[in-house]
């Protein structure tokens, strides 16, 4: 094996591995993202509204993705879609679980549920009567329509509903950011788990080398005695 | 690569599920005492690899290295493919456990038959036209784990000519690299420790 190269040959395949690296970058353009990714679904109920978002573990988010909602049953209730920055919103008109699901092809497929504990207590009295659920695109950040104003405060007409109103939006707001948190904290990969992982992997295979090993043990005191 | 629950119709889960059990049969079968270490290693070579992504261009790639699985352990691919695929399931939420079977048959079936396809060439006499057939198993293990991925689809409702080919083109860089990848390993072998490719030739 030749160990030096000279310097004319080293230059020549320092070239051609930029160009295989330029030509890698330029498939890789082209490309959907992530194939290869996991894909994470957000989702956040505040105030009136569930807002949720999609990406994938490599921090890309997924654009222009259906969202299907669905009760625990697996009727359809809407759909909705994500916008550029793989943000969607949904406004549920009926206090029961929603199942949210989208499809992003090649094999992704993701759910995730709102259980209706999150939701808000209106819609537990107008569950009855809601008639079928429509599906509604909105800007993330409109807000959020039944805001009690300051008038309201002042003069003592706040009905404990939209105290309560309120206050769940103050909290979903504040508990918005743990969430996220806890949910980059559950698909981190951390070398920890991947250590584990190689350890079980060793235990695993130890452990079949431990049985073919006494087998064979087996077999030749038997063909001794 | 990894497909993950729910995307697939039940009928390919079963057909997935079958294969991958034959494969892990044959693969038992095959895997004498002194071969099982050499399985573990690329049992653990396959669970790192496809965890480290590697950010090449605007997105990121991750290697698989099921090409070398196969061609170094031919049918005992199959377990050493099946764990990895397994402890990516449940520790990191990778494929999932009803897809198993799916995901474990196409990567490690691929794996063998680029494997079977690429053998005479690797144990030509000459390491340096060995390395380039070891480098073209490790692409072809892609390739067709990419087709094998998009079969999969096709055969859940996914119209299967986008589907095999957005497959197909997602994973060009992945074949490149593990092409590259495969091959170096295959003359490092080679020149080291040749037993561990000739072991396979029975």
């Amino acid at each position: 094996m030749r160990c030096q190269l000279s310097p004319v040959k080293s230059r020549s395949r320092t070239k051609a591995f930029s160009v295989l690296v330029l030509l890698l970058c330029f498939t890789m353009g082209g490309l959907s993202p992530a194939l290869a990714h996991k894909v994470i679904m957000g989702l956040y109920p505040e105030g009136d509204i569930i807002e949720g978002e999609i990406g994938f573990s490599n921090g890309e988010m997924a654009a222009d993705v259906i969202v299907k909602v669905f009760d625990t049953l697996g009727t359809k209730l809407g759909e909705t879609k994500t916008d550029d920055e793989g943000l969607f919103t949904y406004t549920p008109t009926r206090y029961i679980d929603h199942v949210f699901s989208a499809n992003l092809g090649q094999g992704h497929v993701v759910k995730g549920t709102v259980s209706k504990d999150e939701l808000p207590h209106s819609l537990e009295t107008k569950a009855a009567k809601a008639p079928q659920v429509i599906a509604e695109k909105k800007p993330p950040d409109s807000a959020p329509q039944a805001t009690p104003s300051l008038g309201q405060f002042r003069s003592n007409t706040l009905t404990s509903e939209d105290l309560e109103a309120a206050i769940a939006r103050a909290v979903s707001k504040a508990v918005r950011p743990l969430r996220k948190d806890l949910e980059a904290f559950e698909n981190k990969q951390d070398l920890q788990r991947i250590l584990g992982g190689i350890g079980y992997i060793i235990g695993l295979f130890g452990l079949g080398f431990y049985l073919a090993a006494r087998r064979r043990l087996a077999t030749q005191t038997d063909g001794k005695s | 690569m990894h497909i993950v629950d729910g995307a697939l119709s039940t009928e390919v889960l079963i057909g997935g599920g079958v294969i991958t059990v034959a494969g892990l049969a044959l693969g038992l079968r095959a895997l004498d005492m002194d071969r099982i270490p050499v399985t573990g290693m690329l049992s653990a070579t396959f669970f790192v690899a496809s965890l480290v992504h590697v950010p090449l261009g605007p997105s990121s790639v991750h290697l698989i290295m099921n090409g070398l699985a196969g061609v170094v352990l031919g049918w005992a691919a199959f377990p050493a493919l099946f764990v990895g695929l397994l402890l990516q399931a449940v520790f990191f939420g990778y494929g999932g456990i009803t897809v198993l079977g799916v995901n474990a048959a196409n990567i490690a079936l691929a794996a063998v038959l680029a494997a079977l396809i690429c053998r005479r060439g690797i144990q030509s006499a000459d390491p340096r036209l060995a390395m380039i057939w070891g480098g073209l198993a490790g692409a072809l293990a892609i390739a067709l784990t990419a087709c094998f991925v998009g079969i999969s689809l096709a055969f859940s409702g996914e119209a299967l000519i986008p589907a095999a080919k957005l497959a197909f083109l997602a994973h060009v860089p992945v074949m490149i690299i593990e092409g590259l990848l495969t091959g170096a390993a295959v003359f490092l072998i080679r020149k080291v420790k040749p037993e561990l490719l000739m072991l396979n030739a029975r």
